[in-house]
């Protein structure tokens, strides 16, 4: 659950990066239940679960198609083998349903207690040397790149 | 995303309009209309030698033959990057310029485990513009993560504000160049939100890489978007140049368009006047000076106007266009394929952003003289709108002109000195009003010393360039080179005396009939007492002793 939240810890792990895409490659109303705790409000918690429910019991993921809007490549033995372990955590999220949330408002995060801001000191991280050792291709002073230039 | 490719194309436009026979392939025959020469100076010495932003007037002449009937319907979206010490939820240290790649961390860089903490100074830069643009601000807002697939990005999504913008529903005024004809224009602003910058690509060469320097990833920015309420090139292009102007005051951002810190994207649309729904909307982007907005804006409505004109209002798309500055038009980027999907979903890591009654309430309080207000004031004032234009422009200005005045000088005499001399002055030797060595209260000074008949005009013109190049006082000046105007007529008429006796024969030609002589006595007297006679005193004797016929 965690993972689906927070892409850029697990960014490389195909299983939640392609999960991630769910929400765009179907049904459009999907996309509103990442919109956050307004939509929510604006919507009735009917229209809401049912919402959720179409995101959740849909057919069999498009692997293929995940895939390509993840900017991943997969072999088909790959996808042979992701695409049942999605429809696992598809599954697993239909169970979360069953849950009566009636009266609960949405959580978007944990609570903290007060802001957390930080004042405007800079403050330069001291080690640098291995951000840049760990650059897949970095030719100094830059990190090289494909070019991919007028693709989206 | 699409404000990022846009970024990239700055560096190497070239990339794109390799190969000519694509530019227009979709209409030859709008290309006659706008193939016009620009006639702008380029932008980085424009805005000190004009006031306000600037289209070739003449193009509009041609324009309307072919956009007659049409309405054109324009929005902005600008990105302001904001002049903070440190990034927007990192310490980061971020300065321009800076060699590529030294400002990052885990945080910016995306590393897994790094957790963002909001810079406090963000909070506050956009709650002064929501009030500058008289928005509602929201008092619980939140951010989301945009996702899109780029280099730029490290963390494959940009923290941004989707639905819960801090400001919405505001408006902005504007006064138009008076060589466009002037007038008085208030826009929407449909929201202004908080979100992070991207890296930078450069694209050298026919490598099969590009170069990614991370050092802006993560620097805060402000995204305004305009309500579509601008009808001209003109409007579009000052409703920016405003933004600049409301930026700087605020001093929240140097509004530097070269360097990348204001950018603007263009939305226009064109429909047949009396219609009531919106025609196909088509985004311009790389437009990195005001001329260029106003000229690229123009440029849309002719092409489009043409278009529908045809029947060819199919070949209108949805799309995003760049403009060329070299050839003056805009070309086909990248057609829209449906809605970007950004996948938003509400940022986990961030805590909603908090605002209470007693931290907005201390800001209004200290916020600054708006442009806006600047210019009805100036107005008030009793200055002419060029005037007023150009001393609100740039807000150092308006206050070196503030300070001046604050000192008890004449309104109209302390515009002049600044909008004639002392602007030449900065204009030739390409400095800013700070940077010259006249202050404010000197100036004042000389103004008295000319009013009280101290000096002469003629003395205080002269010393005001020194003040301006080598600084010091009027008062020492005026005492050092024994410049005090001689206003004693007997010393005067000696003066007089001695020049008629040194030209009999001018005087005898003055007195046969050659009265335009009578200039060449002053100029004399003049070049005799070293500029210090005052004229009034020495033309009244000298007329005076010329007519008398002794």
């Amino acid at each position: 659950m965690n993972n689906l939240l927070i892409p850029s810890s697990t960014a490389l792990r195909v299983g939640t990066r392609a999960l991630l895409r769910l929400s765009s490659t179907s049904a459009a109303n999907s996309n509103r239940i990442w919109i956050g705790r307004s939509a929510f409000r604006t919507q009735s918690p009917a229209r809401i679960r049912k919402l959720t429910r179409d995101f959740c019991s849909r057919s069999v993921p498009d692997v293929r198609r995940l895939a390509e809007t993840a900017r991943i490549t997969l072999t088909p033995e790959e996808i042979e083998e992701v695409g049942p372990k999605i429809q696992q955590v598809l599954d697993w999220f239909g169970q979360l349903q069953a849950v009566d949330l009636e009266n609960v408002e949405p959580a978007i995060r944990a609570d903290t207690e007060g802001d957390n801001l930080r004042d405007d000191v800079p403050e330069v991280f001291e080690n640098r040397e291995a951000i840049i050792a760990a650059i897949p291709s970095y030719e100094e002073p830059y990190i090289k790149v494909p070019k991919v230039l007028n693709k989206e | 995303m699409a404000s990022t490719l846009c970024r990239v194309i700055q560096f190497h436009t070239h990339h794109f309009f390799s190969s000519p026979a694509v530019l227009f392939r979709r209409n030859k025959a709008g290309m006659m209309y706008c193939t016009m020469k620009s006639t702008q100076s380029p932008d980085a010495t424009r805005e000190l030698k004009m006031p306000q932003a600037k289209v070739a007037p003449d193009n509009y002449r041609k324009l309307d033959k072919v956009t007659e009937g049409f309405e054109a319907v324009i929005g902005l979206e600008t990105h302001v990057q904001l002049n903070t010490v440190t990034k927007a939820f990192c310490s980061c240290p971020y300065s321009y310029g800076s060699q590529p790649n030294t400002n990052i961390c885990p945080v910016c860089m995306g590393l897994p485990g790094a957790l963002p903490v909001l810079n406090a100074k963000v909070i506050e830069c956009a709650v002064k513009l929501g009030l500058a643009l008289n928005c509602k601000l929201a008092f619980a807002s939140k951010f989301d993560r945009k996702q899109y697939f780029y280099p730029d990005l490290p963390k494959g999504y940009q923290i941004s504000q989707f639905d819960i913008p801090i400001a919405t529903g505001g408006y902005i005024d504007v006064d138009l160049p008076l060589e466009f004809g002037g007038g008085h224009r208030r826009f929407g602003i449909t929201r202004a939100h908080m979100e992070e910058d991207a890296g930078k690509l450069l694209h050298t060469g026919n490598s099969s890489f590009s170069q990614v320097d991370l050092n802006r990833a993560g620097v805060p920015l402000l995204e305004i978007v305009s309500e579509p309420d601008m009808r001209t090139g003109v409007e579009a292009a000052e409703y920016a140049a405003e933004i600049q102007r409301l930026v700087r005051y605020l001093g929240i951002s140097n509004g530097n368009m070269q360097e990348g810190s204001l950018r603007c994207d263009v939305n226009v649309s064109v429909r047949p006047i009396g219609q009531l729904e919106f025609g196909t909307k088509v985004e311009v982007k790389n437009l990195n000076a005001f001329s260029a907005i106003g000229r690229a804006v123009d440029y849309e409505i002719s092409r489009q106007s043409l278009l529908y004109s045809k029947g060819q209002g199919d070949e209108v798309v949805q799309e995003t266009r760049l403009w060329d500055e070299g050839s003056q038009k805009t070309v086909t980027m990248r057609k829209k394929e449906g809605l970007a999907d950004y996948r938003y979903f509400p940022e986990p890591d961030l805590p909603e952003v908090i605002l209470t009654e007693g931290y907005v309430e201390k800001i209004r309080q200290s916020l600054p003289e708006i442009p806006e207000a600047k210019r009805r004031r100036y107005e008030e004032m009793g200055l002419g709108m060029q005037d007023v234009l150009f001393l609100a422009n740039d807000i150092s200005v308006a206050n070196f002109f503030d300070t001046t005045v604050a000192k008890g000088v004449d309104v109209k005499l302390a515009a002049n000195w600044i909008m004639g001399d002392i602007a030449a002055y900065m204009k030739d030797e390409k400095v800013s009003i700070g940077e010259i060595k006249l202050t404010p209260d000197e100036l004042a000074e000389l103004i008295k010393s000319i009013k009280d008949g101290t000096i002469s005009g003629k003395i205080g013109k002269e010393i005001l360039f020194e003040l301006i190049a080598k600084g010091g006082t009027v008062k020492g000046l005026i005492k050092e080179k024994d410049l005090v105007q001689i206003t004693d007529a007997g010393e005067i008429e000696k003066m007089v005396d001695q020049v008629i006796s040194e030209n009999p024969k001018q005087v005898e030609q003055y007195r046969g009939g050659r009265t335009k002589l009578q200039g060449f006595f002053a100029g004399q007297v003049m070049k005799m007492s070293k500029g210090k006679a005052n004229p009034a005193i020495l033309n009244s004797i000298l007329l005076e002793k010329l007519n008398s016929s002794s």
